[in-house]
């Protein structure tokens, strides 16, 4: 395996921050991958122009993984270019890991983790936090788990290189997703509560069980459609904010 | 504070909702607290971003999906809040906000969809062997400050329409506080239970939601 200092590293690291910086519909991350990847290919292809041109259209291709876990195929993908590798065994590599790094990502991170971090922020502004600790507190706690998770997965990548499958597994990120989801569900309840009491407190008893109608069957219309239903809810509010504020303009 | 540099700080957030770092300053949480504290009201971005924060709750970036932009569209949104004349009133300032935020959360989407269509010409083709150092470096850095002038014009343009929007019909929302924030919270409940879809669906998280609600309803109530 070729040695080419941690600099060359620690650079594609800093430029995996950067990796959707050119997102599109054709290659997705590819351009935004070989760009991570130059400082290190610039390195290991020192002094052969034509292996140095063929990998970088390699991982110019398309590319697509969750951009928190997309350190776990660079990190691999460096350390397979160190080794000499086959350039067809790291696109086999890339192209395996892409679906699973992105459902992976999307279930722990914005399904799981994101999620709780700002129910957790929200319950806390409603017992009385002020705005800026509120926002404070959301910032660090959540990106306290976003760094450490980009951290470990270039570290885990280069490590193990194509073998990271098994870290993979041993972290089991389903059953952590799931854990999450727990909590975030948990806290979604004890929002509501807290609205709930708040808006006793300001509109009384009938305004609570006008709202409070509306709400259940919100929370159980929602359930019934599932993902679409922000559309639903954002056009819908909109439509009603829009008559009534027509009712006010008429008279 | 001018609208040149409230329109930067949505540059700022648009970079961070995908392009650079997603540290989460986009979210309508924080950018609507920023935006309020830049403004002089922190109190009301935390209103208008958590509000919107749980409309989106429910909205996972995944891929090439739909989603709605949050930080350019928060900043405006506590931005039209707070231009409302004081005839109108906070309830007129969080409807109109609100309102503002949602629309402008899908030009928002729209203008993302339209930068990633010319992202796709700017990187080079690896099927055409144009790679090269410099081709990949440049499109990367072109595609992040195409990506900072899109949120910056965004916001701009957004902040005169919801000023627009403020001064002009402020003054004619009827409904006080209680009923605005009871008409919003009802319309909120619909993501949130789509959210708990997403978690495993109600038949599968009741008891814990149920476990949530009573015990936070109960310990504010007691304290």
């Amino acid at each position: 395996m070729k040695t080419i200092g941690p600099l060359p590293l620690a650079s594609a690291f800093a430029r995996s921050f950067l990796i959707q910086g050119s997102w599109n519909f054709r290659t997705m991350l590819g351009g935004g991958f070989a760009f991570a990847m130059l400082p290190v290919l610039r390195r290991v292809y020192r002094d052969d122009a034509e292996g140095y041109q063929a990998a970088l259209q390699r991982h110019a291709e398309h590319f697509n993984a969750h951009p928190y876990l997309v350190g776990i195929a660079l990190g691999a993908a460096c350390r397979m270019e160190l080794e000499g590798k086959d350039s067809e065994e790291i696109a086999r590599f890339k192209r395996a890991v892409r679906g699973p790094l992105g459902s992976l990502g999307d279930a722990l991170v914005w399904v799981g983790w994101r999620p709780v971090t700002v129910l957790a922020a929200l319950v806390l502004a409603l017992t009385g936090v002020s705005p800026l600790l509120t926002v404070a507190f959301f910032l660090l706690m959540y990106n306290a788990g976003h760094l450490v998770l980009r951290a470990w997965s270039f570290w885990v990548g280069l490590e193990q290189g194509s073998q990271v499958g098994d870290s993979l597994r041993r972290v089991a990120f389903p059953l952590q997703a799931n854990r999450l989801a727990a909590v975030g569900v948990f806290l979604l309840g004890g929002l509501i509560g807290l609205v709930a009491h708040q808006g006793w407190l300001l509109g009384g008893w009938a305004m609570t069980v006008l709202c409070g109608t509306g709400g259940v069957w919100g929370l159980w219309l929602g359930g019934l459609v599932g993902q679409r239903g922000w559309k639903w809810s954002i056009w819908g509010t909109s439509l009603a904010i829009g008559v009534i504020l027509m009712f006010g303009w008429i008279g | 504070m001018s609208i040149m540099l409230l329109a930067l700080l949505g540059g700022l957030f648009a970079l961070d909702g995908t392009s650079v770092g997603q540290v989460m300053l986009s979210r309508p949480l924080v950018a609507g607290v920023l935006t309020g504290w830049v403004l002089g009201d922190p109190a009301l971005g935390l209103m208008i971003g958590g509000i919107l924060e749980i409309y989106f709750i429910a909205v996972f970036p995944v891929g090439g999906s739909d989603f709605p932009e949050g930080g350019p569209p928060a900043l405006v949104a506590v931005a039209t809040a707070a231009a409302v004349p004081e005839a109108g009133g906070i309830p007129a300032g969080i409807a109109l906000g609100v309102l503002v935020g949602f629309v402008w959360s899908r030009v928002g989407f729209g203008s993302v969809q339209l930068l990633r269509r010319l992202n796709g010409r700017l990187v080079p083709d690896p099927s055409r062997r144009e790679v090269s150092p410099t081709r990949i470096v440049w499109a990367h850095l072109a595609g992040m400050a195409l990506d900072f002038a899109r949120g910056t014009l965004l916001t701009a343009v957004g902040l005169s329409l919801g000023i627009w929007v403020a001064r002009n019909l402020g003054q004619f929302w009827p409904l006080g506080l209680p009923g605005t924030l009871g008409l919003l919270g009802v319309g909120a409940c619909l993501p949130a239970g789509a959210f708990v879809r997403s978690l495993g669906g109600w038949k599968r998280r009741a008891l814990l939601f149920g476990v949530g609600f009573c015990g936070f309803l109960l310990g504010s109530a007691l304290v």
